[in-house]
């Protein structure tokens, strides 16, 4: 065996040094152009994928999606980073994008190059609604927007010799009544009473706006037990249910879609429910016997204000890849080299409610909507939204929760109106 | 070739079944103790306070220790103790209804007649389908606007409207047993039934020389040799009854208002919908004291009881 000698020795591991260091080196340029991650609950996945796949292919970008089953997707998220994992950009559901802020899971997008455009472009409720509670920073991109309306049955009016929707929520009762008694349909209200976080309290909310009623003060304090109007929507309810107006397996549906599906049947009159549904009632032959466009959108009863939300991408707060994670939320809830491709395509697929006004200028938007909706109509019935920042608190998904069997005892008379909105403002002191 | 160890026959047993143990340790044990020390902590899995573990290269957070304070906020809240009663009654109307349809389904397979090889397969079919499944047929047959029940007996002239099912709490609190039972009745039939296979025949053919009758055959002798396998489908009823859950998720939700809420649903929105993760595994543990509570009693009334002299 050879012996080696001392300059040998010193230029190898000078040699093995330096390729390590390059090879460090090789390693951060790669680091830099990691994958960037992405989920999001189950809503058209396959449309998410195609836009994904768009995004790869035109800007470059290595997104990774992964949807997970609704039910589960904000624990699931939230156990995942338990254990360290960071998944960059996520969808967030309104009433959940607080707790991770305050948590430290995502951060604000304040700094973000181009923000301040986007921030100029949405509408201020919208913008408001995706605020910290506190109102200084932005938290989240717009994924949709939607609020509450009122869809009608044409065809089911027109037979009984009704010609004009209800303006005023007395007059849409005197409807159904007239609709029950002459055997034309034996439930002709369809309002979204079911279970779940988006559904029966929403719908309480929207009903006490339309009856002039604030449901929280500027501090969140529930204060329906003072609210006159918030009273008037709950007796109209209890005696909508008393008289069978209602379909009473609407308490034990599990969902808004439940809900909608059953409209599609064309047995009913009216319906209250989350804006983007009248696009598969009005605008899917496939699906709906109210196809093409024999339901449509009256504005809202009464003072015409209704609950509003919108829903969003976040981005996480440990990301390694901030630029490509931005650029992708920027994809998704904004504009990207000034094309909001996301945004259009979600009102063009699934009539999505769109946060950017500019959105309802486009030729094909406006080309699609015309086919299940008064764009008009819905412009001007989205002015009306009304947003409330309750849903920042920590304590708004447990009151909405338990809210809802409160409200679904009164609509069923276990309480009396008064008795439970008192019950409503004392669950909300105690969890306060 | 001889590794040159000598091992006693119980250390040497102990070693072929290590494997085994660690494997229930990791995916049984380890959970089990970790959700019970979560029940007395204060649990944000996002801001994890306290102390953390390592555990093979896994970090096991271990939060900020609250002691029973999760216990004391649960029993003073009128929604855990509602939630109690009612699951004893759905718990207690679902073991009944299940063993005794499962004990008919069995004395039934049991006789000789054509057929029964096919029926004994048809069986199971209830008992193989995913909860979620049987959830959704059942709203197939019962829903209000378009189930398949309403509409036979409107076309038969039996009803003018649509029976609402889930109208009212009690009537859907019912429903949930019987989708249920119909889900597992057929497992207790099947235990039942390889019970009553192994009952001698001719022990049969001793009382019937005797002039026992059917019911007496089935008092003195079936029921008796059943005693075993009648306490573990009660056990396995009853645990199955308290930690029934999907069925809840897909027909009701718990409701209409909390009138199909159960112990194990509270459990789950406490710790998914409203992120205590603590104070919903302490709810959850409540239910594992009663189950395990409730299996002694099963064992004393049924196991235990020194049979009858002949």
């Amino acid at each position: 065996m050879g012996t080696i000698s001392r300059r040998t020795f010193l230029g190898s591991a000078g040699s093995l040094g330096a390729a390590t260091v390059l090879a460090d080196g090789l390693g951060r340029v790669v680091h830099a152009d990691r994958p960037v991650t992405f989920s999001g609950w189950v809503f058209k996945p396959d449309t998410v994928k195609d836009y994904v796949t768009f995004y790869n292919q035109k800007f470059g970008g290595q997104v990774k999606y992964e949807p997970l089953p609704w039910v589960q997707y904000h624990p699931t998220m939230e156990t995942r980073a338990l254990a360290g994992e960071v998944v960059d950009v996520m969808y967030c559901v309104h009433n959940n994008r607080q707790r991770w802020y305050e948590n430290g899971l995502i951060r604000p997008m304040d700094d973000l190059p181009g923000v301040d455009e986007l921030k100029k472009k949405m509408t201020p409720a919208n913008l408001d609604s995706l605020k910290s509670k506190d109102g200084t920073k932005l938290l989240g991109l717009p994924y949709f927007t939607s609020l509450f309306t009122l869809i009608y049955n044409e065809p089911m009016l027109q037979q009984a010799g009704i010609k004009a929707p209800a303006k005023s929520w007395d007059e849409l009762v005197e409807h159904c009544m007239k609709l029950k008694k002459d055997k034309i349909s034996d439930t002709p209200y369809l309002p979204n009473w079911s279970h779940g976080p988006s559904e029966t309290m929403p719908q309480f909310m929207s009903d006490c706006f339309s009856e002039g009623a604030q449901v929280f003060d500027a501090k969140n304090h529930l204060i329906v037990d003072q609210e006159p109007g918030a009273a008037r929507a709950m007796e109209r309810w209890q005696k909508m249910y008393k008289a069978a107006l209602v379909n009473p397996e609407v308490l034990t549906k599990t969902s808004s879609t439940d809900v909608h599906r059953l409209f599609w049947t064309g047995r009913y009159a009216y319906h209250t429910n989350h804006s983007y549904y009248l696009k598969t009632i009005a605008g899917e032959p496939q699906n709906s016997k109210l196809a093409p466009k024999k339901a449509r959108m009256a504005m809202y009863p009464g003072t015409g204000a209704t609950y509003m939300w919108t829903d969003s991408y976040v981005v996480n707060a440990r990301t390694k890849t901030l630029d490509d994670a931005w650029k992708f939320a920027r994809f998704l809830g904004g504009n990207l080299n000034g094309d909001w491709y996301v945004q259009r395509q979600w009102c063009l697929i699934a009539g999505l409610d769109n946060p950017y006004p500019e959105m309802y200028d486009h030729p094909e938007v406006v080309q699609s909507y015309d086919r299940w909706v008064d764009l008009g109509l819905l412009r001007e019935q989205t002015r009306k939204g009304k947003v409330i920042s309750a849903y920042k608190e920590p304590w708004y998904a447990e009151y909405d929760t338990k809210a809802l069997a409160i409200v679904h005892d009164i609509i069923r008379g276990g309480a009396t109106v008064p008795k439970g909105l008192k019950q409503l403002a004392s669950l909300q002191k105690s969890l306060a | 070739m001889t590794l040159g160890i000598r091992l006693s026959e119980g250390r040497f047993a102990l070693l072929l079944v290590l494997p085994a143990l660690l494997g229930i340790f990791a995916v049984v044990l380890f959970p089990l103790l970790y959700s019970l020390w979560l029940s007395f902590t204060d649990v944000n899995v996002l801001r994890t306070s306290g102390p953390v573990i390592e555990l093979f290269g896994v970090r096991v957070p271990l939060f900020r220790w609250v002691g029973l304070q999760n216990y004391v906020t649960i029993f003073h809240d009128p929604l855990y103790w509602s939630s109690l009663w009612r699951t004893l009654y759905f718990v207690g109307a679902f073991v009944l209804e299940a063993t005794l349809v499962g004990l008919g389904m069995a004395l039934v397979l049991n006789e000789r007649f054509a057929g029964r090889p096919l029926m004994r397969s048809l069986l199971l079919i209830p008992w193989s389908l995913s909860r979620v499944v049987v959830g959704l047929l059942w709203i197939g047959i019962l829903d209000f606007e378009f189930g398949a029940f309403n509409g036979l007996l409107y076309n038969l002239h039996v009803v003018d409207g649509s029976i609402a099912f889930f109208k009212d709490g009690f009537s859907a609190l019912n429903v949930l047993v019987s989708v249920y039972a119909w889900n597992q009745a057929p497992f207790a039939a099947l235990l039942f039934l390889a019970g009553m296979q192994s009952i001698s025949a001719d022990l049969y053919s001793a009382a019937e020389v005797d002039g026992a009758g059917y019911w007496q055959r089935f008092r003195h002798l079936t029921l008796p040799a059943l005693r075993p396998i009648l306490f573990l489908v009660l056990v396995l009823a009853t645990v199955n009854g308290f930690l029934m859950l999907d069925l809840i998720y897909v027909l009701t939700m718990g409701g209409p208002g909390h009138d199909t809420t159960t112990v194990s649903w509270l459990g789950f929105q406490t710790a998914f919908t409203f992120f205590k993760f603590g104070q919903g595994t302490a709810i959850l543990y409540t239910l594992t004291a009663l189950c395990a509570l409730l299996t002694l009693v099963y064992h004393r009334l049924i196991v235990a009881r020194p049979e009858p002299a002949a």
